[in-house]
């Protein structure tokens, strides 16, 4: 059976944060719904669909912006009472808009995520959980990374709180009261937790987890182990999941999966027989979806997905059918209903169109004053900025509100900007003067009408670090622009690991001095990407990483007045010894730095480079012979005369051709790298080698794995 | 939502805008297409059994109703139509860099095989003007040509550089078919047979051009520019990172007018409103569009939109139908519609929200550091703007400069000019670093070419921490010559080279000419007739001398005839000047012409004599091969081993001999280019009348092979003395 769903655009309300919308419980089967939805205005909305018009139930007052929405009630009655997390208070409405619960929990920071069970209050900020009971404080826990979301096992199944915290450093903690039972990890930055079919599935006790990086999985956590059952890779690389739901939209009795992704994609996941899941629907919306929700909001008896996206549009996707099989009537109507919304939206404009122009005058007089001020409408920006494992690229993703005029990119080191197919926006690179104005790189994008979202990717090189800037101008008046900064570490495509491999050789750096924990830690933070900034409790800390380009690991352990960082690729610490005394001698701290570099390591990188490089290679000869090959093949009609080889690059042509259109550059990247290590290797050794490296370029042009290792050998 | 009512996938691979559609039989239409390999292929799907046997067609190895017919020469450009209206059947026309094929796929005959010498980089097919039977006509280096159904060459004319787009539209409304030209100098040309009635510049070079009805025809730009002109003036433009492959018109949504169908370079159709630009339809092939075609392909009397990938992909779309009241994509236009309004609606209300929170500013304590971070600046700053000349030191080459300033002591952050032509892309950041921030901007403009340019500004104003800019947004006009500085008169030696001619205005009217397309500093007071001005060009330091006597003469002395032409081309639209005979003498630049025309001359001897080479080695191939086999069959290994190494010597001088052809065709190629462009540059010295006169009588002097008199027509405008 195929899935159809149309979309209805309900209402726009203020800028949502994610898991801002929810429906409240149908009064019997199928029966219409009303939305709940919280804004960064502080305002939350509750509304019903009544003949195609949206009809307010309640709105409270604007206040703090809200970022978390999340039904609730006596365990094993309707989850009606609405709670929602506003800066650090907690506040409580009736399903009728009045307020019963107003508790400030004078946490420092203000909450992020929140779940709640019955009387329990469970509570994240950044770093910090916390579990209430009737409001008052049960447990605490301090993460070492950033907490994205909390969840609780459902305690009337399971029959004890089993909280679990979805952390940045790609770690799911099972808590026990304040302590943490077990660690899961998870393939990527886990953004999202949601109990699997709305209740934990047959066991009680199975987790959905959704990722920044845009994985799925399922996990059962039992009381000693947790179980992975199944897990989604993001082989289309969609965006990263914001939202997840179980819902029944098929009908076939079994709950499906509902995600929404952060780069507008709806999907519905139904399971087969082997309670595997299997995608079923997509749709892309043009913004980040925050909220979803299976339901009925806007017909009764027509299931429908109900999202909410970042700009604050509650849209639904519904089973019902625009154009009904029912006389020509009823399409009328539904005209009409369509006509009425437009004209009252026109007159609504028309009158703040004027009231606009009055004010517009006003801002012109005020503007001849001496005295006046003049300030800018602040918008939000929505950003992202993650590295990409599978191309080592980073991507950087902007989205407004409004819509985007224009995107300056600025930086100060020196990085490549790839093209998007998903983006339409006309890039042009300008020319970087050649003052001292630190500009590597200045590029526009003139956006075309009504994007919101832009998306770019950005090549760095390791050892090269700086700051990305983006100067976004969106598409209101007065015309206004907000800039964004992104730094570029040192040792910008690693990412953070939790097990590496130890019996690689490795290559150590030690420093000693006088410096404190909190010093070294803000020098590894300014190193390395994914480390959290506030320094982790405890005496010593111990970090993995893994490079996502060539695979090798560096390590970090490190207490107040020594470091030790040890890594297979001669590079790595290399830039982390150059960067380090940089920095320290900034700070003027005397810094010992002493290395032992094991001679075995580099081959043993060239080792790790050479399956890639060799691929590389392979596949560029082999794209060069396509054209060729084709060529041949329409002469002859047939390819009975060509060797296998040749047929079998005839058949994966278009294979071929897409896989080397994925990877620009990927030879002269690994090739850079191998350049570097040459020069590494050789200035630990105190030689410069730097007159060599045509020499060594010339053997890679004729790549053999044996001739290499013996030109590092020799040289 | 329109779906397409056929789909087919082709395992030939098309060559981007190589594709036509004819009735070859007079009945059953065909696609013919370029394909790899200097092959072009002919798809057929309606008389399966037909099967050629000759030496240039043959079928297709992969598929039962293609035939392939081969060119063996990369295929530069491919048209079918009716060239012979008595044949009732349509021809299909070649062009490669060297020749023109007028072919008969039905007799497998060809009609005329023409060498074309400057190359065919488009074709067109109809007829033009008063010319009554229809002509081929092609467009290649600087040239165009056009061939009857015999191959006489009935029309010949130049332009100002190389053609990549070429179209027949009734641009003047007479009835009448004018021809227009997109060529690489960015120029859309429209000739009337041979006399140029209007030019239009553009931003890129024009790679399509297609008539959609009337007087309005689409063109698009190697830049990703679609647009609509009707007669001289755009009507719309939109421009997309994608490139344009191919354009064409068709009423897709039934409503009795053309829209503008446009196949782009990442695989998207789209259907575009003549009027707005509005795209009313949309698909999406899995490949680059190759070209866009309209024809009845399934023969049930429909004409469909025909549109072909680079893969092989062809699919066909019917125009939608009443019911659908052009309403061909499957999101609603309501919904849209009130998506729209609601997000109108979102930015008046935020806009609303920002006056209510300055209101509420100006009531709070004077201007402080920590307004600064959030974007509140005095609302009485102004940006003041101003664009000199700036002659360079020895660090930086002599430029226009555009100053930026604040009113106060808030800083620029950046500035972006947008602006078309004279950027590498098209726009220009300058970002000073963090420790030179300051409230003004000087930024350097080297405009390439001497065109007014329009730059789009949009200032960064804020303070040191600011993390929210306030934009500032204007437009300043830069003047067609603002690469030349004004000095004095009596400062170096006046330019030997000069055009004279005589105009009926006031010198206060010149000299607001002056004031309008130069740079002149604020001081520069009128003077009375008569008086001369002296510019240098800060691209090469050439003089300019423009001296106006009390009768209305006008003397400019410059070695640069472009430059000239420009200046009396800018003069004659300032004044609405509609025929101006022109006196020129350009020493230098005719004595190249000169030697340029001389090597011609020897190119063609040399061509000649390489041809009768070639021709004499093949002959000795033939025999030698003979004799190679003779003794192969005689098992005198030995001879025939020797003669298979004179082969393979001679094969060599043959590959030898061909490089030289080559280097010396490219040779030929530039040096013809060279001529071109000089009577098209001896045209623009004069306008309206005279100017066509020029350029029909220096190509009847370089028929005629009479280089004196060229000279003197270029001089004085005429043949006769």
């Amino acid at each position: 059976m195929d899935l159809n769903l149309n979309r209805a655009d309900y209402l726009q309300v203020g800028v949502t944060s994610q898991k801002t919308m929810k429906l409240l419980p149908a009064s019997r089967y199928r029966a219409t719904q009303k939305v709940v939805v919280g804004d960064h205005d502080g305002v939350v909305m509750c509304f019903g669909m009544k003949k195609g018009e949206a009809v307010t139930v309640f709105k409270t007052l604007p206040g703090q912006k809200i970022a978390r929405l999340e039904l609730g009630g006596v365990l094993n009655t309707p989850q009606e009472k609405i709670f929602i997390a506003a800066g650090s208070e907690i506040r409580g409405f009736t399903k009728r808009g009045k307020q019963f619960l107003s508790f400030e929990t004078n946490l420092t920071e203000s909450i992020k995520a929140m779940h709640i069970s019955g009387s329990d209050l469970f509570l994240s900020a950044s770093y910090i959980y916390n579990h209430y009971c009737d409001c008052k404080d049960q447990h605490y826990y301090l993460s070492g990374d950033k907490i994205n979301d909390v969840i609780c096992l459902p305690v009337e199944r399971v029959l004890h709180d089993v909280p679990v915290l979805a952390c940045q450093d790609r770690v799911l903690r099972v808590l026990q009261g304040s302590d943490v039972m077990y660690e899961i990890e998870v393939p990527g930055p886990p953004t999202v937790l949601a109990l699997h079919n709305g209740n934990g599935g047959d066991s009680g006790e199975d987790l959905l987890f959704g990722t920044s990086d845009g994985k799925l999985g399922l996990i059962q956590i039992t009381t000693s182990k947790p179980i992975h059952k199944w897990e989604i890779r993001n082989e289309k690389k969609r965006g990263g999941i914001l939202c997840i739901d179980s819902f029944d939209i098929v009908g076939d009795g079994v709950k499906d999966l509902l995600v929404g992704r952060d780069d507008g994609m709806v999907e519905v996941y139904s399971f087969d027989n082997a309670n595997e899941p299997v995608l079923r629907f997509d749709q892309a919306l043009s913004e980040s979806v925050t909220s979803i929700q299976g339901g009925c909001v806007g017909k009764d008896g027509y299931d429908e997905i109900v999202v909410s996206t970042y700009s604050g549009w509650v849209t639904g996707l519904t089973t019902e059918p625009i154009h009904k099989e029912s006389g020509p009537g009823e399409e009328l109507k539904i005209n009409q209903e369509m006509q009425n919304k437009i004209s009252s939206l026109r007159s609504e404009l028309e009158h703040l169109q004027y009231k606009v122009l009055q004010e517009r005058e006003k801002y012109q007089q005020s503007s001849q004053s001496s005295k006046a001020k003049s300030a800018v409408p602040s918008f939000s920006v929505n950003d992202k900025f993650t590295l990409n494992k599978d191309d080592a690229s980073y991507s950087l993703i902007l989205e407004v509100q409004t819509a985007i005029d224009n995107v300056l990119i600025q930086s100060d080191v020196p990085i490549d900007l790839l093209d998007v197919d998903k983006n339409s926006a006309v890039v042009s690179f300008s020319s970087c003067d050649s003052e001292s104005n630190d500009n590597f790189l200045l590029a526009t994008y003139r956006c075309q009408a009504n994007t919101t979202r832009l998306e770019l990717k950005i090549r760095s090189i390791e050892g090269q670090y700086g700051t990305l800037q983006a100067y976004v101008t969106p598409r209101i008046q007065p015309k206004t622009c907000q800039v964004r900064q992104y730094l570029i570490k040192p040792l910008s495509l690693h990412q953070r690991t939790h097990f590496i491999d130890h019996d690689r050789p490795m290559n150590t750096l030690t420093l000693t001095g006088q410096f404190s924990f909190a010093e070294l830690h803000s020098w590894v933070v300014f190193c390395l990407p994914e480390v959290p900034e506030k320094p982790p409790a405890g005496e010593c800390v111990t970090f993995y990483f893994q490079n996502t380009f060539l695979d090798t690991q560096l390590e970090s352990t490190y207490r107040k007045g020594e470091g030790v960082f040890k890594s297979d690729n001669i590079s790595t610490i290399s830039i982390l010894k150059d960067v380090l005394s940089k920095e320290a001698t900034k700070r003027k701290i005397n810094l010992n730095i002493s290395y032992e570099i094991n001679e075995v390591s580099v081959k043993h990188t060239l080792k790790l480079i050479h399956p890639k490089l060799e691929y590389q290679l392979l596949l560029a000869k082999k794209v060069q012979l396509i054209d060729a090959l084709k060529e041949l093949q329409v002469h002859e009609g047939n390819t009975n005369f060509l060797i296998p080889e040749y047929r079998c690059i005839l058949e994966e042509a278009d294979h071929l051709q897409e896989e080397y259109k994925k990877q620009p550059a990927h030879l002269e990247r690994l090739y850079g790298m191998i350049t570097d290590l040459f020069i590494d290797k050789f200035k630990f050794k105190g030689t410069n080698v730097k007159t060599k490296v045509p020499l060594l370029l010339e053997i890679l042009d004729s790549y053999d794995q044996n001739a290499l290792i013996a030109f590092f050998d020799a040289a | 939502m329109l779906l397409p009512v056929f789909t087919l996938k082709l395992r030939h691979k098309i060559s981007p805008r190589m594709v036509a559609l004819g009735r070859y039989d007079g009945t059953h239409p065909c696609l013919a297409a370029a394909t790899q390999a200097g092959k072009v292929f002919i798809h057929n799907p309606h008389t399966r059994s037909q099967h050629f046997s000759a030496s240039r067609v043959f079928q297709s190895p992969l598929e039962s109703d293609v035939s392939l017919l081969n060119i063996n020469q990369a295929v530069s450009c491919l048209t079918a139509g009716v060239l012979n209206p008595e044949l009732g059947y349509d021809a299909l026309l070649v062009g490669t860099q060297t020749n023109l094929l007028a072919y008969d796929v039905y007799n497998n005959s060809d009609l005329f095989y023409r060498e074309a010498t400057d190359g065919a980089n488009a074709i067109v097919l109809g007829t033009l003007g008063d010319i009554s039977s229809p002509l081929a006509i092609i467009g290649g280096n600087c040239a165009l040509q056009g061939f009857d159904r015999e191959g006489n060459d009935l029309f010949w004319t130049v332009t100002g550089d190389n053609v990549h787009s070429l179209a027949l539209c009734d641009f003047d409304g007479d009835g009448k078919k004018e021809l227009l030209v997109g060529s690489e100098d960015f120029d859309i040309r429209v000739f009337k047979e041979d006399e140029i009635v209007a030019e239009m510049t553009e931003t890129e070079i024009i790679t399509s051009l297609c008539p959609m009805y009337g007087s309005r025809f689409g063109y698009a730009l190697s830049n990703g520019t679609v647009g609509v002109y009707d007669k001289t003036a755009r009507y719309w433009r939109i421009k997309s990172k994608n490139h344009a492959m191919s354009i064409h018109a068709f009423d897709l949504n039934s409503d009795g007018v053309c829209e503008l169908i446009t196949g782009w370079s990442n695989g998207k159709v789209d259907a575009r409103s003549d009027r707005t630009g509005e795209v009313i339809f949309k698909d999406n092939f899995s490949s680059a569009v190759a070209g866009v075609v309209e024809g009845d392909y399934r023969m049930d009397g429909h004409i469909q939109l025909i549109c072909c990938s680079v893969d092989g992909e062809i699919r066909g779309y019917l125009p939608g139908t009443a019911e659908m009241r052009g309403n061909l994509m499957d999101a609603s236009v309501e919904q849209d519609l009130i998506r729209e309004l609601s997000q109108k609606k979102q930015n008046l209300l935020l806009e609303l929200r920002n006056y209510e929170d300055n209101a509420k500013a100006e009531l709070s304590s004077p201007l402080n550091e920590a307004d600064g971070h959030g974007g509140i600046i005095p609302a009485n700053t102004k940006l003041h703007t101003a664009l000199s000349v700036n002659l360079g030191s020895e660090a930086q080459a002599a430029h226009a400069e555009l100053c930026i300033s604040t009113s106060n002591d808030t800083i620029i952050r950046a500035v972006l000019i947008f602006a078309e032509g004279i950027f590498l892309g098209e726009s220009h950041v300058v970002h000073p670093s963090i420790h030179n921030l300051s409230s003004s901007i000087r930024i350097p403009i080297t405009p390439p070419k001497d065109v007014p340019v329009d730059l789009h500004l949009k200032t960064f104003v804020g303070y040191r921490s600011s993390t929210q800019f306030h934009v500032f947004e204007l437009t300043r006009q830069l003047p067609r010559f603002s690469m030349y500085a004004l000095t004095s008169p009596d400062s170096g030696s006046e330019p030997l080279s000069y055009v004279n001619f005589i105009i009926a205005e006031r010198a206060q009217r010149v000299f607001m000419w002056l004031n309008q397309n130069f740079l002149l500093p604020e001081d520069t007071n009128i003077q009375n007739v008569p008086f001369q001005v002296c510019f240098t060009s800060l691209r090469n330091g050439g003089q300019l001398c423009i001296k106006i006597k009390l009768s209305g003469e006008i003397t400019i002395n410059t070695d640069d005839i472009d430059l000239a032409g420009d200046i009396i081309q800018s003069m004659a639209s300032f004044f609405a000047i509609e025929d101006l005979q022109v006196e020129a003498d350009f020493p230098v630049y005719f004595e190249e012409l000169r030697k340029v025309l001389v090597k011609v001359d020897e190119y063609h001897s040399v061509h000649q004599k390489l041809s009768a080479d070639m021709a004499d080695n093949s002959n000795l191939i033939r025999s030698l091969l003979v004799r190679a086999e003779d003794a192969r069959l005689m098992r005198d290994m030995k001879t025939m081993k020797n003669r298979y190494m004179e082969l393979y010597d001679l094969n060599k001088d043959l590959l030898n001999g061909y490089k030289i052809r080559c280097s010396n065709h490219t040779e030929l190629l530039g040096s013809l280019k060279a001529v071109n462009q000089a009577i098209q540059r001896a045209g623009r010295l004069r306008v309206g009348k005279p100017k066509n006169q020029v350029i029909t009588a220096c190509r009847d002097a370089i028929r005629s092979n009479n280089i004196n008199t060229l000279f003197r027509i270029m001089r004085v405008g005429t043949a006769s003395s």
